[in-house]
């Protein structure tokens, strides 16, 4: 059990990056669109995002050095003020997003209405970003989250017919889909598995838990674990929607047919674990996304920071926290759909990735930060075949969504 | 630090974190503040060459990137003399709050954090 | 001074030719036994931008091999100027003096 607690962070890291509130649903409309044929662009994500987690943890237990530091040493303050702003933008996006999730998984399980969960989420979070140790949250919010595999048992008692789903695999254009729209949530699905704030939360939570290089194994057993078991839940909730919402063309606008696979496969008990990992994904994705708008700016401007010191003596940072919650309840409290925010999030995520990663590849070769451990030859030739696809995806990120209206 | 030693001002002091004697961070270099030389008029052979006198923060991370220049009675200082090592990080030889520099963060301490309830506390 | 007023400022040598703009400010560790001052040794003038080397112009760092060639292609050219040689600071320039030597710019690796 120990040692299960030990991959809690990669576990957690994953879970806010692969299913938090905008995945599960972007997920689920994928498959019931397109059926399998984006799944290889979740599993292009998942080696992407390990690669550049593993890379920036590594950073991280070797120099302790935090990776927004890094991105502000090497890019300059004007260069690390665009990727901060950008970063920013998409974190306090998400906060709203995930909180605006939490009330909507507990409107799907209660029927009342969101708005009066809303505050009572945004307060949950508060209280533990404020008082709860960084091992307790990882630890309960990662193994809940776990709960979301009922997904992928859901697929198989589904029974689904395998001859015609494994042809889906092979990447084509569905004859019900343009083009555009195609590479528009191949984009969206990459950028969300690579999301910059899957690394700021993983390396930062790194120097919470006080790696060292002693660390190391244990940082890329996370890496290894967590994050292709994020990228299996993403794709069991797509192919349950490509078995059931699919072929009865059913539109997902919201939770309810997110689960249907799973009620239909498994009744009330898979209703309920399926219920529980999606709460816990998603409050785990808001405690993310609210550490890593603290941990970026905190660490753009040289403060004291970190889960491990109290309140007292990470002023700035908790206060930072606090003013975003703030502002995500407020924006909540207008009616504003969560999921839809996290659409506009995809156009920061375009700057901010690049900026992100150039960042640590170098940084991860320096000497004088790494001594022994700097990258290899297969890690610098793979990280920069990935940073290529990023700056395409970059790129093409913006015009995509215009020309596609957001994937309509 | 090694005397003797070659330390390049833009890639291994400015925007790098300043760390206390304890390993807190407490700011990050956003600009050099460097002993007065003649401006505008020409260096006679022999002049001695400027010397490093502060790390600054603050204003001057703004006006760096926007131009211009806050009024010196705004600038934070940390005495170079501070110093104890220059690697990925700046080390300095205090603790940080005997640096003005750190005056945001005991602010922000006293009249916000500290207020709401737990702030004192470690986490649990 | 604030070295800000310093960087990114032209450099031109004695007859007023553009060399480059001021990549970075070098100085020298001195004083025992600690070293207690930082004098300033000299410039560096890069011909072509004052954008940054990302760390590729020192001995600590050569790889990616692709991103050393690039960046060491874009600051080709580039070199140190001794404090000594530097004749006169103005708004927005540097002067050298006639004769000035160029060095190289390449950071020594020093044992950390």
């Amino acid at each position: 059990m120990k040692k299960l607690l030990a991959l809690a962070l990669g576990i957690l890291t994953a879970i806010g990056g692969f299913v938090d509130i905008g995945d599960l649903v972007t997920s689920a409309v994928v498959g019931s669109r397109f059926g399998l044929t984006l799944v290889w662009v979740t599993v292009l994500g998942v080696v992407g995002i390990s690669l550049y987690a593993n890379m920036a943890g590594r950073v991280a237990a070797v120099s302790g050095r935090a990776t927004f530091e890094i991105i502000r040493e090497r890019l300059g303050a004007r260069a690390g003020l665009a990727n901060l702003a950008a970063s920013f933008l998409v974190n306090l996006m998400t906060v709203t997003a995930e909180i605006g999730g939490i009330a909507l998984v507990f409107q799907l399980v209660t029927g009342i209405s969101p708005m009066l969960w809303i505050p009572l989420a945004g307060f949950g979070v508060w209280v533990v970003v404020w008082r709860a140790k960084f091992s307790a949250l990882e630890n309960a919010t990662g193994l809940l989250g776990l709960g979301l595999m009922v997904f992928a048992v859901a697929v198989f008692l589904l029974q689904p017919d395998w001859g015609h789903l494994a042809p889906q695999l092979i990447p084509r254009i569905p004859a019900t889909e343009d083009g555009s729209t195609y590479w528009y949530y191949a984009i969206a699905l990459f950028g969300a598995a690579m999301t910059p704030y899957e690394v700021f939360f993983f390396s930062s939570g790194g120097i919470e838990e006080k790696w060292s290089v002693k660390s190391l194994g244990e940082m890329k057993a996370n890496v290894l674990v967590g994050f292709p078991l994020g990228g299996l839940l993403s794709i069991s909730i797509a192919v349950c929607a490509a078995v059931v919402l699919l072929p009865q063309a059913i539109a997902v606008t919201s939770l309810s047919q997110v689960v249907l696979p799973v009620i239909q496969a498994g009744g009330t008990l898979a209703f309920a674990f399926a219920v529980v990992g999606m709460a816990a994904a998603v409050f785990g994705a808001a405690l993310e996304s609210t550490l890593s708008s603290g941990y970026t700016i905190a660490q753009y401007f040289g403060w004291s920071w970190g889960k491990f010191r109290r309140p007292a003596q990470a002023a700035r940072f908790h206060l930072v926290m606090l003013i975003g919650l703030i502002i995500a309840v407020l924006v909540l409290l207008t009616g504003v759909d969560p999921v839809a925010v996290t659409e506009f999030s995809v156009v920061f995520s375009a700057i901010a990735l690049p900026l992100t990663y150039i960042p640590i590849l170098i940084v991860s070769n320096d000497k004088q930060y790494m001594g022994e451990f700097r990258n290899g030859m297969l890690t610098n030739a793979l990280s920069l075949i990935f940073l290529a696809i990023i700056l395409v995806a970059s790129i093409a990120a913006i015009p995509l969504m215009v020309i596609t209206g957001a994937g309509q | 630090m090694r005397a003797g030693r070659v330390v390049d001002a833009e890639f291994q002091l400015i925007d790098r974190q300043v760390i206390d004697s304890d390993g807190v961070p407490i700011v990050a270099v956003d600009d050099l503040e460097v002993s007065d030389v003649p401006w505008n008029e020409d260096l006679p052979r022999g002049t001695e060459a400027p010397v490093v006198e502060n790390l600054l923060s603050g204003p001057t991370l703004g006006t760096r990137i926007f131009g211009g220049r806050p009024p010196e009675s705004r600038w934070q200082r940390i005495a170079w003399k501070h110093v104890v090592d220059v690697g990925t990080a700046l080390t300095l030889d205090a603790p940080a709050d005997s640096f003005d520099a750190s005056w945001t963060e005991r602010w922000v301490r006293n009249h916000v954090v500290g207020k709401i309830p737990g702030g004192h506390h470690d986490p649990e | 001074m604030i070295l800000s007023d310093v960087l990114r400022s032209e450099v031109v040598d004695a007859a007023g030719h553009r060399l480059g703009r001021v990549a970075d400010v070098r100085f020298r560790l001195e004083g025992p036994p600690s070293a207690s001052r930082a004098r300033m040794a000299g410039i560096i003038v890069s011909p072509r931008t004052s954008a940054s080397f990302l760390g590729y112009e020192r001995s600590t760092l050569d790889r990616p091999v692709i991103l050393d060639r690039l960046l060491r292609f874009i600051h080709r050219g580039s070199f140190l100027v001794d404090w000594e040689d530097i004749h006169r600071f103005e708004d927005g320039r540097v002067r050298l003096r006639k004769g000035y030597e160029r060095r190289s710019a390449t950071l020594p690796s020093d044992d950390e």
